[in-house]
């Protein structure tokens, strides 16, 4: 199996739903049906080159201003991420600009956009970009995501949901990004 | 009694009657092992924990240059570092900075170190709130109990306590649905991360690269926790220093897949630094715990500890822990690696009890990811807390006065089978005995001292021309007890040509002295059986019993390792010291000489925790029972432990090994089995003796005596 068919199946495995976008229209259109309330989008390289703020807007869905007041009340946070990782169907954030973490870790929905040509293999092959993402800034806040918050506390039951967002849905594009330290 | 252990002996009551607890553990423990499994599948687990120990050692022997290094990353990147020598050092650094900065309340995200030196209760004394997220701490705060499982904190709870408790906090009656219960604790918790003006999380590494640390975690609660209130203060024991991202990286391929069965837990979080908050930057303050580390470092017998990823996996196949649950096998670190860290962490007062509670099945040195020998080092525990407190009068009496003195210990022996005649009333099992003995049959028979013991039965052989001379290494139970089953492996080698010599010196070869903690014993001991057993120079030293089989393999020389020429010569013996059936398959590779024997059975196979665990052997027995023409059913759990582990059967812990035993029972029991085979006379005289009280039907068999059965039916059979 190739690197996209795993990181599929595994994020998958882990609860999150995983969205085919022809592009970025396409995704903006599921973004806004699905978003139920207000939306939160930190701003992004990737997110600039297509204004998609903007479009997301103009497509009717309900924006909010990234802090913290309005993120507690966010219904959805939407970000790009960096890289996948495939064997274990991880999303990897660069989470240091603090508008990224508020946009994670608050609303209900997460909406993650990737490039499904962003995908290395395994923790280890991850390292090569997570060590340059720290020569490159010299403080970080760096998020691996895999599937939506979960707990197993009470009586080892699975449920999903308990404090961060109780849906991840990965949005998976091409031509969207091609640099694995950019968001 | 000291107080001391009767407080330990009421835990032990009250856990054992709480059956829907070992229901809730055992449940775990089996679903537990199915996970693990598909999570490591493809992977090479035994060179995935042997890189993280080489690892871990390496931090260790080098831990004051790593940890500079992580300190002045840290720092370069805008933390503030303390490093706190003791719980009460680290506990007032961070009262002190909470109440400097005029803080109310703090977000707690799960942290076992804060667990370890009760910061909750230094932070109450300094009249701030702190707030455990967690669901399972936050359940634990609610209720005023201690976590009871290091990575499942409230395994031991169940859904109607904890609607009970979070009714009182919603001011209604909240039904015990587990997914309504969870909404609860989201919305119950979701104003604190607001509000709060101090985050504390624990970390599972610091990593010395970059001066960062990362979190490993599924609910969410620390990525809130770390990014919202304006300081952050993460609390780490120095033990948890890895040198670069890779090291990382392996370290968190394996936790979660370990802990929990997850391939990898919804969130990895990697800090580094005075990340911005709320237009300005965030107050991070690393405390960094020793607090009986460094210590463990330096020790010894202990220091592979260091190793420890703080997995938990020790407790969930432990059979002690599935039995009496982490508030009984612990004190705030739970499980096998618990009781070495409380000795350190805590003091030896604080694990005395619970180092005792190890059966020695070696099931947790088994799954280690840090390939950590657990058994060992709690063995070495046991007797540090023998020489401090003494092993008690009676014990000490029989292992130095008798046990010392072969003569004097076989003829007591000889003695007993003799005194032993009105409660046997001339059977081979002991079915009730009188007084203040009676607990010890009350759920197992016991058998009964032979009337002759092996030594003074064993025959003359007439091999015209052996091929092998090898000798038996019989241990007391094939001796005193079974001495049918020498007689049997006398004729199956015979069968392939083999002599058997019975060398008479030959003592108990010490490992009840030295799991008792009496070393000294022990090394007597050692050195009786080894001159002993080389005298005759034989080709190879058999066992029929595993214990044995590891002592002579591998304590003898832990027990000589300071004397050069006795450990020459512990190193002679082990080295040719082999169990019979891998003896049989391995060496002599004979084991089609027993091809299709007459009076085949359906036979289940129970795996002896030293036999599969300490020799490796497992594949062999079966090999052998399945040549010989029996059909071969696997039960479930069949290399968990019998509950027999020798005097604590018998004197320490019976209640918990009559729990274990009767856990074996049901799995024998399920398969329809006729006879359950195993290579072990200790799990012999458990298993039989658990089987006779059920009046069950199930016959108990060393492998050993089903050839001999076998060989002896197809003998008869072309007379």
């Amino acid at each position: 199996m190739d690197l996209y068919n795993q990181f599929c199946v595994a994020a998958e495995t882990s609860g999150a739903v995983l969205v085919d976008c022809k592009g970025p229209v396409e995704a903006v259109a599921y973004i806004v049906k699905h978003s139920d309330g207000g939306v939160l989008v930190p701003s992004s390289e990737s997110f600039k080159r297509v204004d998609l703020a903007d479009q997301l807007q103009k497509a009717g869905a309900t924006l909010l201003e990234v802090n913290r007041s309005q993120a507690a009340e966010a219904a959805s946070g939407v970000t790009s991420a960096c890289f996948a990782i495939a064997d274990t169907g991880t999303l990897v954030l660069e989470s240091t600009p603090e508008d990224v973490r508020l946009a994670s870790t608050l609303p209900t929905r997460h909406f993650v956009l990737l490039d499904r040509s962003k995908i290395v293999a395994d923790g280890l092959a991850a390292v090569d970009s997570l060590r340059r993402m720290h020569q490159r800034d010299t403080r970080n806040y760096i998020a691996y995501i895999t599937g939506p918050s979960r707990t197993a506390d009470i009586e080892r039951v699975l449920t999903i949901g308990v404090h961060g967002p109780k849906q991840l849905h990965i949005l998976l594009l091409n031509d969207w990004s091609s640099d694995l330290l950019e968001m | 009694m000291k107080e001391r252990s009767k407080a330990y002996q009421k835990r032990i009551d009250k856990a054992l009657a709480t059956p829907k607890l070992q229901q809730a553990l055992h449940q775990f423990g089996d679903a537990y092992l199915v996970s693990r499994e598909k999570a490591f599948a493809g992977l090479d687990f035994e060179a995935l924990r042997r890189e993280i120990g080489v690892m871990k050692d390496d931090v260790r022997n080098n831990h004051a240059r790593y940890m500079q290094q992580f300190i002045d990353n840290a720092q370069a990147a805008g933390a503030t570092i303390y490093q706190a020598d003791t719980a009460e050092d680290a506990n007032r650094y961070i009262a002190e900075l909470a109440v400097k900065q005029g803080v109310k309340l703090t977000v707690k995200s799960k942290s076992m170190a804060s667990e370890e030196t009760h910061l909750n209760k230094a932070l109450e004394a300094a009249n701030i709130k702190p707030l455990e997220t967690d669901l399972g701490e936050w359940i634990l705060q609610l209720s005023g109990q201690r976590p009871s499982h290091m990575v499942m904190p409230a395994i031991h709870m169940f859904k109607e306590e904890i609607a009970d408790l979070f009714s009182k906090e919603t001011g209604q009656q909240e039904p015990a649905d587990i997914a309504h219960l969870v909404e609860i604790a989201r919305q119950q918790l979701r104003q604190g991360y607001l509000d709060a003006d101090m985050g504390i999380s624990g970390a599972n590494l610091a990593i010395a690269e970059t001066g960062g640390i990362a979190l490993v975690t599924n609910e969410g609660n620390a990525r809130l926790a770390t990014t919202l209130p304006k300081t952050h203060v993460a609390l780490i024991g120095i033990d948890k220093l890895v040198p670069t991202l890779e090291d990382a990286a392996k370290v968190i391929r394996v936790l979660p897949k370990n802990a929990t069965g997850q391939a990898l837990t919804s969130y990895v979080t990697w800090i580094r630094g005075a990340v911005p908050c709320e237009g300005g930057e965030k107050d991070l303050h690393i405390v960094l715990l020793d607090n009986g580390r460094s210590r463990l470092a330096a020790d010894e017998n202990c220091c592979e500890t260091s190793r420890c990823i703080r997995c938990g996996a020790c407790a969930n196949v432990c059979p002690v822990y599935q039995s009496v649950g982490g508030h009984v096998f612990g004190h705030i670190y739970i499980g096998a690696v618990g009781i070495i860290l409380t000795a350190f962490f805590h003091g030896l007062d604080n694990a005395a009890e619970i180092v005792k509670a190890c059966i020695g099945c070696r099931s947790c040195v088994a799954v280690c990811p840090a390939d950590i020998d657990l058994e060992r080092i709690i063995l070495s525990l046991r007797e540090t807390i023998a020489d401090k407190e003494g092993i008690g009068g009676g014990k000490s009496l029989v292992f130095r006065k008798v046990m010392r003195n072969r003569k004097l210990f076989h003829g007591l022996l000889r003695a007993a089978s003799v005194l032993q005649k009105p409660v046997t009333r001339g059977e081979r099992t002991i079915r009730h005995l009188p007084l203040f003995f009676s607990p010890l049959t009350e759920w197992r028979t016991l058998p009964a001292i032979a009337d002759k013991p092996l030594r003074d039965i064993w025959p003359k052989q007439q091999l015209n021309a052996p091929a092998k001379k090898v000798a038996l290494f019989g241990g007391c139970a094939n001796d005193f007890l079974y001495p049918e089953l020498g007689t049997d492996l006398i004729e199956v080698m015979n069968h392939l040509n083999v002599e058997v010599d019975y060398p008479l010196e030959q003592n108990c070869c010490g490992v009840p002295a030295l799991y008792s903690g009496d070393k000294e014993t022990a090394i007597e001991l050692a050195k009786q059986n080894i001159n002993a057993m080389l005298k005759g120079n034989p080709e190879a030293v058999l066992t029929t019993c595993p214990t044995c089989t590891m002592a002579l393999q591998r304590d003898f020389i832990e027990c000589l390792k300071d004397d050069p020429s006795w450990k020459a010569k512990a190193e002679k013996l082990a080295e040719i010291t082999v169990d019979a059936a891998g003896y049989i398959v391995n060496q002599l590779e004979a084991a089609d000489q027993f091809e299709n024997l007459p009076l085949p059975q359906k036979v289940t196979y129970h795996d002896s925790c030293h036999l599969k665990r300490g020799a490796g052997v497992w594949r062999e027995p079966r090999q052998l029972i399945e040549t010989s023409g029996h059909e071969l059913v696997e039960m479930d759990h069949a290399d968990r432990c019998c509950g027999f582990g020798g005097s604590y059967s018998l004197t320490s812990h019976p209640e918990i090994a009559k729990q274990i035993l009767g856990d074996k029972l049901q799995d024998i029991e399920k398969t329809g089995a006729d006879c359950v085979a195993m290579d072990c006379p200790g799990c012999m005289m458990q298993l039989r003796g658990g089987l006779e009280k059920n009046e069950s039907k199930v016959q108990v068999a060393h492998t050993i005596e089903l050839l001999a059965a076998g060989l002896r039916a197809e003998k008869a059979a072309s007379d």
